[in-house]
């Protein structure tokens, strides 16, 4: 993917600005997320009159009205469901689900794996920041061993679940994580989920600071962000159930591609063809 | 009670033993321990045998949203709000929200003790710009204490940092609030025991001591005269340090929620923290246009213009 | 043995399946359940033919969620199923309410609750149907009695659902649903199709929920350059979240008035042989079609009966009713639940007249013999 823009990148041109500052804590990582999809947007010189937003419920789920396209906040979990529906009724709009790691792993999580079973031309942002933030600090699918939450005042003891591997597994064309630490990289990479035809899954290592990071004495916003390159979630991701994650263990980047059928186009070919014969 | 009496010294001694419940309201915004702080002199006041009603209402269900909470004890209670103008005492954990709770004092005979820490809450303030009208009280602690006699300001986050647990100020205000209130030291200490982290009782026992010391070595006159011609840190008046700098560096101040991060990643280190907590660019001739505080503002708040035909200018 | 092409053996579900089709439905998005199956098969049979889309979701919920993402794009869309599935639609439902995007939901009633008896009828979605979704919300439902008119209401269903902007329901029953009729498909030849109302005009300033009178916004279609915000979230009329007391009273004013607005549009009534009656039977679905006969029944036998037989059920028909049913010595409501629609019934005429219900719920449905005995036992009290 070339990193050469046609223009220059002007943030302003793809937010509303009217709404600003965001609601998002200080230091959350979201924001930062925000911004490299919007340059991934630019960079791809996608038509914000073409692109429409699909968010569910929580942090993530706010994140999309600061866009300056056709943005939809839904309900809790069914981004994805949203979504394919718009897309199977609208193909000419380019499509990106944000979601978080509750709305897309827990309540979610059923239409996440068909969504990659499905293989549908849709990105899936889920910005992963290990907790529900918005409810005030519970437990995720992607909470850490031992962490402090609400509901795990005595730190967690749930297993992890590894969103990349169960998108793969599922059958999504395109999977990839990134760190908000690594922006430039996250802006790749989502340039890279967008353009490839079919389901892409990237997950978006975020930070909840005000919430998450206090909570476990994090350190500051600062703190937090570094954190991500050292390891620091070595227990949360790998094969959940029998191998905890061995320190820089994290894999980054581009974890799966493949070029399945998608969905829509398997759907023309298969009527195209009944009805022919 | 010669605690009290030196707390009150401005009005007369008034018996804390009657039958109408004593109220004290906490007040701060979220993430500070005001729901710690009722906590603590709810279970004390239940285990001294009073009845207890708490009632506490967050704003939001996140960090900065206001939170206040609303104590009563006494033989007995009924109502779980304490109304206007019947607070006997007021502790504020930011010195905007406890001015904004000032009518719920009782008049007169009220106690206020405020941290003087301001945090201006991100949703009470849409316009964070120089000079702009932040909305935010500008009452200074003389102001106060000139209205209410029983006043107490304190830099509880000060003396808290101080002590190297910069999280307990909290604790400091219920050593401050203790000297205002006839319970036993030893009672209070156990109470607090159990309400913090069993790591960092130590350290909170000394919060709570110092708090109460302050206190109990309060004097009118050398306070006043300490806080005359010093204000509590006014966000509008700060100096703009940043004034005359040509600079590719845009910061959109009234998006910034100074979270740090673009401070401490500028490899340059040419960006510091004003003192209304907003990133400002201090040293531009050192900013090399690496673009790491745009890439990493969580506020979309900087952007960094890279025009090759200024720079040779 | 007719030649009329016109003429079809209709099964109550494919009847529906068509009628939306013929309505202007592209997208059907399902999940299997027991009595309402048939809709989602014909659908994915039929709407590929007409360059539509069938695609069977995961479950319940993501139908539901597509169907409503699938109108947000602009595509008229449906989904069916039963109460198990209705219950887990509903806050989907209330989502497309709250934003104000069309969708049509059918829900063949079954015997309930939970799993119940799934190939047996039964009308226990009636409250359902009105109040599933949480907090104050508009709700259109139809109830047809025929697979005639399970093709008219369908192709109405979807005329108000974009009038309206807001998802209508239509309740069959497992009889309905699964009934084979002769429909006449002549009639339905050029049925009047409504069409949404897409913002034309300025694009700048465009307020997405400014009422233009009728309490029903412009919407803006995706891609026009409007470039709106939709949320589930209490909005004012830019379409942004709002807690501003005064906007939001103002917003939901106007969603919970619009079906009033167009009450002439929304309501459906058959009277028959109500002018003059003492007896009033109120019935609606299958249960109609016994009470017709009951009333024929009541009238050999010198009793002057008439039927009530709202097609449109929520809103309830009030003034009609209450036009036919104050004068009367009896109203009775017979319906295969313990008692629904007879709570809306007893609220409008309880200090005028009697009412009496006939509650069966066993699974099966209630005969004209049933509803006469009734009211030859209340009339003799």
């Amino acid at each position: 993917m070339s990193d050469v823009a046609q223009s220059e990148f002007n943030i302003r041109k793809y937010i509303r600005e009217d709404l600003f500052p965001h609601f998002m804590c200080p230091g959350c990582g979201h924001g930062i997320a925000l911004r490299a999809l919007l340059n991934a947007v630019h960079n791809l010189g996608i038509d914000k009159n073409r692109l429409a937003i699909v968010s569910g419920i929580g942090c993530s789920g706010r994140v999309g009205a600061y866009i300056d396209a056709n943005t939809f906040h839904t309900t809790h979990g069914r981004p994805l469901a949203f979504a394919t529906g718009l897309k199977l009724a609208r193909p000419d709009l380019e499509v990106i689900v944000i979601t978080g790691d509750g709305d897309c792993l827990a309540i979610g999580g059923n239409h996440l794996i068909h969504a990659c079973r499905r293989n549908l031309n849709i990105t899936c942002l889920m910005l992963n920041n290990e907790v529900y933030g918005m409810t005030g600090g519970q437990v995720s699918p992607t909470t850490s061993t031992d962490r402090f939450t609400t509901t795990t005042q005595s730190g967690n003891y749930e297993p992890v679940f590894d969103a990349c591997k169960l998108a793969e597994g599922a059958g999504a064309a395109f999977v990839g994580r990134e760190m908000t630490l690594q922006t430039p990289a996250l802006r790749d990479l989502i340039m890279e989920a967008i353009a490839h035809e079919g389901f892409s899954f990237v997950e978006v290592l975020s930070d909840c600071t005000e919430v998450f990071g206090r909570k476990n004495d994090m350190g500051d916003s600062m703190e937090m962000v570094l954190a991500q390159k050292s390891g620091f979630r070595s227990n949360s991701y790998g094969t959940a159930v029998d191998e905890p994650f061995k320190p820089r263990g994290m894999k980054t980047g581009v974890l799966h591609r493949s070029e399945r059928l998608e969905y829509a186009a398997a759907y023309q070919q298969h009527h195209a063809e009944k009805s022919s014969t | 009670m010669t605690e009290r009496e030196t707390l009150k010294a401005d009005v007369p001694a008034e018996s804390l033993v009657h039958q109408r419940p004593t109220n004290v309201l906490v007040v701060g915004v979220g993430g500070q321990g005001v729901i710690m702080i009722s906590k603590v002199l709810a279970s004390l006041s239940k285990e001294l045998g009073h009845q207890v009603k708490q009632s506490e209402v967050h704003g939001m269900a996140k960090r900065g949203g206001a939170v206040f909470s609303h104590v009563r004890f006494g033989p007995a209670v009924f109502s779980p709000t304490i109304p206007e103008g019947e607070a006997d005492i007021l502790v504020a954990l930011e010195w905007a929200e406890g001015l904004r709770w000032l009518p719920h004092l009782k008049q007169d005979s009220g106690t206020f003790i405020a941290d003087t820490q301001q945090i201006v809450p991100p949703f009470a303030c849409r316009n964070r710009s120089r000079g702009a009208d932040l909305g935010y009280p500008r009452e200074t602690v003389p102001d106060v204490m000139e209205k209410i006699a029983n006043s107490f300001a304190l830099d509880a986050v000060g003396i808290a940092t101080e002590m190297g647990v910069a999280k307990a100020a909290n604790t400091v205000l219920l050593g401050t609030l203790s000297a205002a209130l006839d319970f036993p030291v030893e009672a209070w200490k156990s109470v607090i025991s159990e309400f913090v982290p069993p790591k960092t009782i130590e350290a909170n026992i000394r919060a709570f001591d110092a708090g109460r010391d302050w206190a109990l070595s309060f004097d009118r006159q050398t306070h006043l005269k300490d806080w005359t011609g010093r204000t509590v840190r006014s966000p509008a008046e700060v100096v703009d340090s940043a004034a005359g700098i040509t600079s590719t560096l845009e910061i959109t101040e009234e998006w910034c929620k100074g979270c740090d991060i673009c401070i401490k990643f500028c490899p340059e280190r040419c960006l510091a923290m004003d003192a209304r907590q907003i990133a400002i660019l201090v040293d531009p001739d050192r900013c090399t246009g690496c673009r790491i505080c745009e890439w990493l503002c969580p506020d979309l708040a900087i952007t960094v213009h890279t025009q090759t035909n200024t720079d040779s200018a | 043995m007719s030649t009329d092409q016109n003429l079809q053996n209709l099964q109550g579900n494919r009847a529906c399946a068509l009628a939306a089709i013929h309505a202007g439905c592209r997208l059907f998005a399902g999940y299997p359940i027991t009595p309402s199956s048939e809709i989602a098969e014909s659908m994915s049979a039929e709407l590929p033919k007409v360059g539509g889309v069938f695609v069977q979701m995961e479950d319940e919920i993501a139908s539901m969620g597509a169907v409503i993402g699938a109108s947000a794009g602009g595509v008229k869309a449906m989904t069916a199923t039963s109460g198990p599935g209705f219950s887990l639609k509903q806050e989907a439902l209330g989502y497309a309410a709250l934003t104000e995007i069309p969708s049509v939901i059918i829900n063949v009633m079954r015997g309930g609750p939970s799993t119940g008896m799934p190939t047996r009828p039964a009308q226990g979605d009636i409250m359902q149907a009105r109040w599933g979704t949480h907090g104050d919300h508009p709700t259109v439902v139809l109830v047809p009695w025929s697979v005639e008119e399970v093709f008219a209401e369908t192709i109405r269903a979807f005329n108000l659902a974009e009038l309206l902007r807001t998802p209508v329901i239509i309740l069959f029953d497992e009889v309905i649903g699964h009934l084979v009729e002769t429909v006449d498909l002549a009639r339905f030849q050029n049925p009047q199709i409504t069409d949404r109302k897409w913002a034309d005009g300025k694009i700048e300033g465009f307020k997405p929920y400014r009422d233009p009178g009728d309490g029903v916004p412009m919407m803006a279609r995706p891609g026009d350059g409007r470039r709106v915000h939709t949320t589930g979230l209490s909005h004012g009329e830019s379409g942004f979240p709002t807690q501003n007391a005064g906007e939001v009273e103002k917003f939901m004013s106007r969603l919970l008035g619009k079906i009033a607005k167009h009450r002439d549009e929304v309501e459906r009534i058959d009277a028959r042989c109500c002018d003059d009656a003492d007896v009033v039977v109120v019935a609606y679905g299958i249960t109609a079609r016994a009470a017709h006969r009951a009333v024929s029944m009541l009238r050999d036998q010198g009793i002057k009966a008439g039927l009530f037989r709202p097609i449109t059920l929520w809103p309830f028909p009030e003034s009609a009713f209450k036009a036919v049913a104050e004068h009367a010595r009896l109203v009775l409501v017979p319906e295969m639940n313990a008692g629904q629609l007879i709570l809306e019934v007893e609220r409008l005429v309880s200090d005028k007249t009697t009412v009496a219900g006939l509650n069966l719920f066993y699974g099966e449905p209630i005969t004209p013999q049933q509803i006469v005995e009734k009211a030859e036992a209340l009339l003799s009290q």
